[in-house]
């Protein structure tokens, strides 16, 4: 019940709250944050809520309609609640109603991907997941430059539904050849695919997991996504949305197509490396904002998707405090942005300067953000990181240890360059003078501020759950590996 | 059968009770019509007899449902298959004479009321036929109604498209009986069991396959397709919507049941390749014409065409849970396609006419219910959810990946992800804000459509979320 309302809930809310009047802008945006902080809230202090299930299909595959947390999922959900409460605070836009309503259909479509606990629901959400942005992004984008958003909300819907459409075929396969798509979190189904069909469907899962994280070569929608996005959207979509296809792999990948995975590790560190190398280096030499954060992301994605790949429970265990820590950092960095842009109306490195003399809170907002991306000790990225190339090491991998500490490294470069062409240097002569970070501004970055920091003194609770997971899930996959191989010989 | 039985039984009658009700109550809307007076009464009251009598029609046929009847010695199967075919064409026209109340001027709604209703009967003809003959008869009644109402507007290209329809129609069915005469010179029988029961040899093959060219005609899947945007642009929006549906659930029902019930899966594999290429390609390149259309009927026409091919698609390797699944993506289908249908006919102050793409600008903030309506439909024709499209699709998938037919899903995503441009051009139409003064806002004064769009979207979400695939079709096939 609690884990269905979690999922349903915001959806039903957000549809009902087209229905209010037009005059009830400011209303709706506080119900979305009331609605968004009762996820929360739920989530908090219900931690071990039962699964909810229904039957749904019995054939030609049996599916059903089941949620439930796992052991990943649980604090995705969570961090997606949370960055959807500051979103919703720090929403100001034309037509907020609608905003929230779609931000809050976002929320529950997105709740819908990571507590499903079968395979259809998920494909179902997964596609429906694209709808909102889309919708939003055509509704309120950021036109900058000549076509403007328009462009890039076509290249973010198409690249994402062939992603989909790929997932629902894999998923439609994945149902004939095992019979039943109820399977998520169930790492005693005892799945086997099998030599002729396994490829296949690991192929159509692996693109759409690639596409939505994005990795090398299938990033190209994701930095004209990210700076046309408004600032509410991109902190979610980010912060959250860019971590389904991470958790695609550890909850569908690793525990049903082990075998798969392990065959296609060679490649997948490949691109894991050439993102987060590419991805680092590019953030260097950008000079729009929120452009160097995306390709940030990039870098920062390739190193969760190698942890991944390397099959150690410690990098696994990284990887998910890593996924956690990101959400909350390039949460708070995306809506630091945009508040920079709210004020200076550009966000081009070029045209700003000089904004923390006087905007001193804002600053160090931006500062703590920065600090917690490029992964000093005591924040989460640190933490993240160090667990998972500790983890890399652990499993023999120190070649990609070596390549991955340089672009580690470069972080420091490219997320200080950001701070100081926008808060420091000399100050742009024409700049007016703005107010500082308001408190309503203030109490939207507190939560993910506050969590990023946490999470770096004391990342146990993530990374244990995580890693005991991953161990079970490492070792059954073993196991049905080991009987496949036998087989197959 | 003994020469003593009588030609026609009561057993035979009563299979075709529906039809005749809803055959007669076209005579009651004429006669009652001389009697009527000027003006929208008259308009009213052949829509609402009809409307009675579909109901009444419709009743009945569910009342067959699951009860068998072999009637005609075989030539007309009812019971489970036709029962569904029938309902959707039942509904379809329900639906369709709702739109514009009626087709035509008012003086002219009981003939053309009447025209409709006859067609209609042409379709549950060939939802129940299992003999050649019964499909040729039910396929030209349907057909015949069909002609003279695409001609119903004065403007030249429903004229055009009236000519156009009768002759690529005619054509088609030429072919058709070409095949069923091939069919029968090798067998001796026009009945689909007796088909089935005769060894296999080149002439069958022949026939069939001219038998399913003839079909493919009518579906309109590619590359005989070329008559159908014309004629669909051409038609009122009424016919049109009816021709979108009825035509098409009449032939698919003639189609699956050649398939499954005439053709003995050991030759079948070889005759129906083509078949399934034929479907392949119309996936493809209906979705890749209707990228560059500016005119909603021509879009949807083209659409037609490639969501045709998807359920052909199911079809594929003759299996039980294929003709199932085909079933729910037609239920569907019907669904989605009239709601998007419903919503036109709201934005025309007139059914004699057409929506440009360009109407659409700006839509969500001039009339926001209608937006969303058509942002729904168009999302169950994209295949996303929470829409039947979506569960419709993946079931699809799962029937052809398990018959064996990989490479067929694989196009349908094709198909699909050229499609999501397609619909989401409009989507996004809707939603961008423009200047008011240069988008012609048309008002249509029938409420009505509202019904349409109202149980259309209950029936697509609910679908989506149950899919309530009729269980025993199969039997009822053969």
């Amino acid at each position: 019940m609690i884990v269905t309302s979690l999922v349903l809930g915001p959806i039903l809310i957000g549809l009902a709250l087209f229905a209010l009047p037009k005059s009830a802008d400011g209303a709706a945006k506080w119900i979305g944050v009331l609605v968004a902080a009762a996820a929360c809230a739920l989530l908090t202090f219900e931690p071990s809520a039962p699964d909810a299930s229904l039957p749904w299909l019995s054939r030609p595959f049996t599916a059903a309609y089941h949620f439930g947390y796992g052991p990943v999922s649980y604090w995705l959900a969570l961090l997606l609640a949370l960055t959807t409460v500051c979103a919703l605070v720090a929403l100001r836009a034309p037509r907020v109603r609608e905003y929230t309503a779609q931000m809050l259909v976002l929320q529950g479509a997105m709740t819908g991907v990571f507590l499903a606990k079968d395979l259809m629901l998920f494909a179902l959400f997964w596609d429906f997941m694209l709808i909102p942005v889309f919708m939003l992004m055509i509704g309120w984008g950021l036109p900058v430059g000549g076509r403007g958003h328009r462009t890039a909300a076509w290249r973010y819907l198409i690249y994402n539904l062939v992603g989909g459409l790929c997932l629902l075929l894999a998923t439609a396969a994945f149902g004939v050849v095992h019979g039943s798509t109820d399977i998520i979190g169930n790492t005693h189904a005892g799945v086997a695919i099998g030599e002729t069909w396994g490829l296949w469907i690991f192929a159509g899962f692996a693109f759409a997991f690639l596409v939505k994280t994005p990795v090398f070569p299938f990033h190209t929608w994701m930095p004209d996504t990210y700076a046309e996005l408004p600032p509410s959207v991109v902190a979610v979509v980010s912060a959250v949305q860019s971590k389904a296809g991470l958790y695609g792999f550890l909850a569908i990948g690793l525990p049903f197509l082990g075998v798969e995975m392990h065959r296609a590790a060679g490649i997948m560190i490949a691109l894991g490396l050439i993102s987060l190398v590419y991805g680092a280096l590019t953030a260097l030499t950008q000079t729009d904002a929120k452009r160097i954060v995306a390709y940030s992301s990039l870098s920062h994605l390739g190193l969760i998707l190698i942890a991944i790949f390397s099959f150690n429970p410690l990098a696994l265990a990284g990887a998910a405090v890593y996924i956690i820590a990101h959400g909350l950092f390039s949460g708070a960095l995306f809506l630091t942005l945009g508040f920079v842009e709210r004020r200076e109306e550009t966000r081009s490195l070029d045209r700003l300067g000089g904004l923390g003399f006087e905007n001193p809170k804002l600053g160090g907002a931006l500062m703590l953000a920065a600090l917690a991306a490029l992964g000093l000790p005591g924040l989460a990225g640190f933490a993240g990181e160090l667990l998972i190339l500790t983890g890399l090491y652990a499993a023999g991998l120190w070649l990609v240890v070596i390549v991955a500490l340089v672009p580690v490294v470069i972080a420091a470069a490219y997320m200080l360059r950001l701070f100081q062409r926008v808060m420091n240097g000399p100050k742009v002569a024409d700049l007016p003078e703005r107010k500082d970070l308001s408190w309503m501004e203030g109490l939207a970055l507190a939560p993910l501020v506050i969590g990023f920091v946490l999470l770096g003194l004391n990342p146990g609770p993530i990374a244990s759950l995580a890693g005991h997971a991953a161990e079970a899930v490492l070792s059954a996959s073993q196991e049905s590996s080991h009987v496949v191989l036998s087989a197959v010989r | 059968m003994s020469s003593s039985a009588p030609y026609v039984s009561s057993t035979d009658l009563g299979a075709l009770w529906p039809t005749f009700v809803i055959a007669a109550t076209a005579l009651v809307a004429l006669v009652f019509d001389l009697f009527m007076g000027k003006g929208i009464v008259r308009r009213y009251f052949a829509v609402v007899i009809a409307a009675i009598g579909l109901v009444i029609g419709g009743v009945m046929t569910a009342q067959q449902y699951g009860h068998p009847v072999v009637a005609f010695d075989g030539a007309y199967i009812v019971g489970g298959f036709s029962v569904v075919f029938s309902e959707i064409a039942i509904v379809a026209t329900l639906i369709t004479l709702g739109l514009g109340i009626g087709i035509g001027r008012d003086d002219q709604v009981a003939g053309t009321t009447a025209l409709v209703l006859w067609s209609t009967c042409g379709a549950m003809l060939m939802a129940g036929a299992s003999n050649l003959m019964m499909v040729f008869l039910g396929l030209e009644l349907l057909s015949l109604g069909l002609y003279c109402l695409c001609g119903m507007s004065i403007r030249t290209t429903a004229r055009e498209a009236a000519l156009k329809y009768l002759l690529l129609s005619s054509m088609a069915s030429g072919f058709l009986l070409y095949g069923m005469a091939l069919l029968f010179g090798a067998t001796g029988a026009v009945d689909f069991a007796a088909i089935a029961a005769t060894a296999p040899s080149p002439l069958i093959a022949l026939g069939a396959g001219l038998f399913l060219v003839g079909l493919a005609f009518k579906l309109s899947l590619v590359p005989f397709h070329v008559w159908t945007p014309d004629v669909y642009e051409g038609a009122p929006l009424s016919v049109t919507a009816y021709m979108s549906i009825v035509t098409k659930a009449g032939t698919l029902a003639v189609l699956a049941r050649f398939i499954y019930a005439a053709l003995p899966p050991s030759t079948a594999a070889a005759i129906l390749v083509p078949l399934w290429t034929v479907a392949a390609i119309s996936m493809i390149v209906g979705n890749l014409a209707a990228l560059s259309q500016t005119d909603m009927k021509r879009l949807l026409a083209y659409s037609g065409i490639a969501q045709v091919g998807y359920i052909v698609a199911a079809f594929a390797g003759q299996t039980a849970l294929g003709l199932r699944y085909a079933i729910f993506y037609l239920g569907a289908y019907t669904v989605m396609n009239l709601g998007a249908f419903a919503v036109l006919a709201l934005m025309m102050k007139d059914a004699d006419g057409t929506v440009g793409l360009g109407r659409f600008a700006g839509l969500a903030y001039r009339r926001p219910w209608l937006a969303a309506a058509m942002t729904f439909f168009l999302l169950g024709l994209a295949g996303l959810p929470p829409t039947a499209g979506f569960t419709g699709k993946i079931l699809i998938l799962a029937s052809s990946v398990g018959a064996g037919f990989a490479w067929l899903a694989g196009l349908l995503i094709l198909g699909t992800a050229i499609s999501a441009y397609v619909y989401f051009k409009i989507v996004r139409a809707m939603f961008v804000r423009v200047d008011e003064a240069h988008v012609r806002d048309e008002r249509s004064t029938n409420p009505l459509p509202w019904i349409s769009i109202a149980v259309c979207a209950l029936a697509l979400f609910a679908f989506g979320l149950y899919p309530l695939a009729p269980s025993d079709v199969l039997p009822f096939v053969k």
